[in-house]
């Protein structure tokens, strides 16, 4: 008896330490921060400043909530998701359907398709600035006005209140579709094949196999990558710092954005905290919606 | 089978024990500076161009060897994020003991006591010799805090030979500028004669302050300013008032038309393409390698109150933590010296700080090339906001001038930027001086 | 993908495949045309990069030269930022590996009072996105003054919810007669850790470590964030800050090539642990 408790203490102390280094870490550097926010929100608090700190209720909130920029952003972030998930996993799905065949050149395609993941965003984004490069000689719009014939008048993307956002959801797109396209990919190998010869036998041809079978079977993949694409959605911030800054007109600003302008152009961590919280709360309810979605259908099935 | 129950413990302390020696070794080498001898002095200095780089580097170097009991540590920050991170590092106590900051930033270090004052180490001859908008643009609070080695000019190049096809007067003198009429008359028919209709090149391809410092003078030209110089409190009718309006309207006008290039490669100017270009004493070294006899120097047009121009530059200050305060003044003389001076207003095409240098200066000096700028600094520059809200100030310009070249409404956009202006004077109480 | 079992003329199989193969290497072409154009355009003069857009050019490699690449060692210390990349990315994924098995391993498989509240607390925090604790994490560390250093660019990212939970996972379907016996010849939890269960997660091992390390390599705002000069700024940052001052495309270009090279030579040689760990990340697959 003594040894079995004895090595259940064993296992409880053991187990404490396992756990020790990421709990201390996690509460230091995520749940700490979390509650300094929301301290901070309620303040005026600004960086190095020699006045004393000021309680002000949620001051803070009513300003970002009649701020056109923060609202502006909130819009962008919500429109940018709405285009990405469905075009990105769609998009996804299509190139791994394309490449789900047991052809020798396949892990070719598939890398040089995943390669972009691997560029770290930024790099992305300067590449791609060159490629919007106004006037002709820009590489987009020499090769849109080549399958125009011509007709086409070379636009400066990343400075025109209509097409900035599109470029930027085009980049962010390039780059995180092979990621993507690598899960779907895991999914479709996993969909018995058995199932594919049944559905011809009973002569069924091959949009109807794709929405009675592939779809299905995906379902719960599709629907991983939408959440997941949904939150990074939310997460925009690299390419919108570094090639629009928010421009033009608050056409591409983000939320993530606006929080960090507003910290290191204007020193405000209060306003930046208060930012912060409404972020994770909208984050976070996206997330709960998502979950109940999904736990509704599967009390459906 | 008993094993000995501590066989792995080892393994594992060993892996923890790695980690954390990384870490420790990684934390250790960034605080490890200690010197031993000669007082170490840290300075920060913003790289701009290849050429004042080096001349810093040279300056730093002579002056170790001079100077065997002082051994200065000189870090080069790019110049792009300079003032971002040089707030940052004030933030968390981590400023060197010597730094050059942007002028008009100057006044913000120094509210919230991070600047050691000089005035007890400001002798007369020296303070004769500096120009004075450097003593000013030093001054804070009636103390100075700092001193650059050069100022800064800024006109409108020009293309002489786009500009006689088109038969433009070319004024040398701020007094003989174009008037508003005048320059638009001048843009249409410059426009008229070029392919793509681009004849005016506003530097683009820069960002950031540049916005503030190169088109606050507009609206100071039409009457306008960027804050009430009065007390400092509010900017409400003078950021946003008729004048400025009308001013930021005839900028966009420009946009408008299709006379402003983009300038993605920074050459639009140096291949003739465009007829002006609107830019700083930095570039004329290799504007004037490019056109030669061709370029001539032209003041800002004049929006009804004057031509303005920008002004102000880099300046060294001192730090208040700073435990080598004498070493950090010995240096800061050293750079003032007028042979120093010159040579970095050589390295950068700067306007040197003092009158001795300025006249053995070839390009500064009576008759020189860049004379013009001189004149400027005396007569018709205006310096940017000298307030600890500057920051805040200039943040909110450059994002009003971004919507506003995108085409937004110029008024509502005005009034925006004075709202954002008020509410961090207001959120600072009115940035009281703190006696720290 | 032929499942057809009925007899099929030879020919239009082929003509399928031969259509399918084209396409796909069209696709290809213009897919990769922007990595193309990057490295074309590292080799040429600054001038040329922009001005040869509209043609093909953009994408041959004329007027070639190594000038740029020179440029940018003498521009910046290359070295010392590839450096603080490697080491930065390097410890977070050695020790999040570390610390973040051993928590899944304690949650899986360890009885202990305050388990079921450890496992919630991690699912909950889960949900906090980086970003919404950046800005207050950033005041933190300026407060206790380590910023611009490597441990401020390491430390808030070791312990991470998800690969705790990606450990957890796969912990749990492990199954339990590996234990037994270690148990049995009478190892405690470390042992039976060390000895027993690593050696048998290298899928989830390689996952986690696959997934760190494309998450952090091209970590962008924290390091934007913290990070003052050259000394210990990662490479992203250090890209855009290249790019921010002089705008000599060929430069930048070429800055981006010797930035992704070392990464992309990793990616090859462990191209199938990298297939695996994001095939893994749904984590209701095992890889």
């Amino acid at each position: 008896m003594d040894t079995i408790r004895g090595a259940k203490r064993n296992e409880s102390r053991a187990a404490w330490i396992m756990v020790t280094p990421a709990l201390l870490g996690l509460a230091l550097t995520i749940a700490l921060p979390f509650l300094i926010a929301l301290v901070l929100s309620v303040t005026r608090y600004k960086l190095d400043t020699p006045l004393p700190v000021l309680f002000v209720g949620l001051e803070q909130f009513t300003r970002i909530f009649s701020d056109q920029s923060f609202l502006r952003a909130l819009l962008n972030n919500l429109v940018f998701a709405l285009v990405i998930v469905p075009v990105q996993t769609a998009a996804a799905l299509a190139l791994a359907m394309l490449l789900n065949r047991p052809l020798r050149v396949m892990p070719f395609f598939r890398t040089i398709f995943f390669l972009p993941v691997i560029f770290p965003m930024a790099l992305v984004a300067i590449v791609w600035e060159l490629i919007y490069a106004p006037g002709p000689n820009g590489l987009l719009n020499a090769f849109l006005s080549l399958v125009s014939f011509g007709n086409w008048q070379p636009v400066d993307f990343l400075n025109d209140p209509v097409w900035a956002m599109p470029a930027i959801m085009l980049l962010s797109l390039w780059q995180g579709v092979g990621f993507q396209m690598i899960i779907m990919l895991a999914g479709l190998q996993g969909i018995p094949r058995s199932l594919y010869e049944a559905a011809i036998i009973d002569g069924a041809g091959l949009w109807q196999q794709f929405f009675h079978i592939t779809l299905p079977q995906m379902r719960n993949t599709i629907i991983f990558v939408a959440l997941v694409t949904t939150i990074l959605a939310f997460r925009l911030f690299d390419q919108v710092w570094i090639l629009t800054q928010g421009g033009p007109n608050r056409a591409t600003t983000t939320v993530i954005f606006e929080t960090v302008r507003v910290v290191f152009k204007r020193q405000d961590v209060a306003r930046g905290a208060a930012m912060s919280v409404v972020f994770f709360l909208v984050v976070l309810s996206i997330t709960l919606i998502q979950h109940l979605y999904m736990k509704q259908h599967r009390e459906v099935e | 089978m008993k094993k000995n129950p501590y066989q792995n413990y080892p393994l594992f302390l060993l892996m923890s024990a790695i980690t954390v020696c990384c870490l420790l070794i990684g934390g250790c080498s960034s605080n490890s500076e200690q010197a031993t001898g000669p007082v170490t002095l840290n300075v920060w200095f913003h790289t701009g161009r290849p050429a004042e780089q080096r001349v810093m580097e040279d300056q730093v170097a002579r002056f170790n060897v001079s100077h065997k009991e002082i051994s200065i540590a000189l870090t080069m920050i790019p110049e792009g994020d300079y003032n971002t991170q040089v707030q940052a590092a004030a933030s968390d106590g981590k400023l060197p003991d010597l730094l050059d900051l942007d002028g008009p930033f100057l006044a913000n270090y120094a509210w919230r006591g991070h600047l050691a004052p000089l005035d007890g180490n400001l002798v007369d001859s020296l303070k004769d010799d500096l120009l004075p908008s450097i003593i000013k643009q030093g001054t804070y609070n009636g103390k100075v805090y700092a001193l650059g080695t050069f100022d800064s000019g800024l006109g409108l190049y020009g293309n002489r030979q786009l500009l006689e096809a088109v038969n433009a007067r070319i004024p040398q003198q701020p007094e003989e500028a174009w008037s508003k009429a005048e320059f638009q008359a001048i843009l249409r028919k410059l426009a008229a004669r070029d392919p793509d209709g681009m004849v005016l090149d506003l530097r683009l391809d820069y960002d950031g302050e540049w916005y503030t410092y190169a088109f606050s003078p507009v609206i100071e030209s039409a009457g306008g300013d960027l804050i009430n110089r009065a007390s400092y409190q509010s900017a409400k009718g003078v950021l946003n008032g008729r004048q400025a309006i009308d001013a930021m309207q005839e900028i966009q006008s420009w946009f408008a038309k299709g006379y402003v290039t983009p300038n993605t490669d920074a050459n639009s100017f140096v291949d003739g393409r465009v007829a002006l270009s609107w830019c700083g004493h930095w570039e004329f070294p290799r504007y004037q390698n490019a056109l030669g006899e061709k370029l001539v120097l032209i003041p800002l047009p004049d929006l009804g109150e004057g031509s303005k121009t920008g002004m102000g530059s880099w300046c060294w200050a001192i730090t208040k933590k700073s435990k080598h305060k004498k070493e950090a003044m010995a240096f800061l003389q050293f750079l003032l010296q007028k042979d120093e001076v010159l040579a970095m207003s050589k390295a950068n095409g700067a306007v040197p700080a003092t009158y001795s240098a300025i006249a053995e200066s070839d390009l500064y000096g009576a008759g020189g090339m860049l004379n013009l700028f001189v004149r400027q600094l005396q007569k018709s520059a205006v310096p940017r906001p000298i307030t600890p809200g500057y920051p805040v100030i200039t943040s909110a310009f450059q994002e009003a001038f971004l919507d506003i070249k995108n085409g937004a409404e110029v008024k509502a956009t005005l009034d925006k930027a004075v709202r954002i202006i008020d509410e961090d004077i207001s959120d600072n109480e009115g940035y009281r001086f703190i006696d720290q | 993908m032929n499942f057809k079992k009925h007899h099929q003329p030879f020919f239009p199989e082929l003509a399928k495949r031969s259509f399918l193969y084209l396409f796909l290497s069209i696709m290809l072409l213009v897919y990769i045309a922007p990595v193309l154009f990057m490295v074309v355009s590292s080799f040429k003069p600054d001038a040329r990069v922009l001005s040869d857009g509209n043609s093909l050019c953009a994408f041959l490699p004329v007027a070639a030269s190594l000038k740029n690449y020179h440029d940018v060692f003498s521009r910046i210390h290359f070295n010392r930022i590839l450096f603080n990349s490697l080491f930065i990315t390097g410890m977070i994924v050695a020790g999040g590996l570390l610390i973040n098995s051993i928590a899944g391993y304690a949650l899986a498989r360890l009885q202990w009072k305050g388990r079921n509240l450890v496992l919630g607390l991690i699912l909950a925090i889960l949900v906090i996105p980086f970003e919404s604790i950046a800005v207050p994490l950033f005041y933190q560390f300026s407060l206790i003054g380590w910023r611009d250093s490597y441990q401020v660019q390491i430390i808030p990212f070791l312990a991470d919810a998800f690969s705790i939970y990606l450990f957890y996972s796969f912990f749990i379907g492990m199954p339990k007669e590996l234990e037994e016996a270690a148990r049995i010849d009478g190892a405690g939890p470390w042992k039976t850790f060390v000895f027993i269960i690593i050696p048998n997660s290298k899928p989830v091992f390689a996952t986690v470590a696959v997934l760190t390390f494309l998450m952090r390599w091209g970590s962008y705002l924290w390091p934007l964030m913290v990070t003052t000069g050259e000394t210990y700024r990662p490479l992203p940052v250090a890209m855009a800050a290249f790019e921010s001052q002089v705008k000599l495309w060929g430069d930048i270009m070429a800055f981006g090539v010797m930035m992704v090279a070392p990464i992309l030579i990793v990616f090859l040689v462990f191209q199938k642990w990298f297939v695996k760990g994001v095939a893994a990340s749904d984590t209701g697959r095992k890889g």
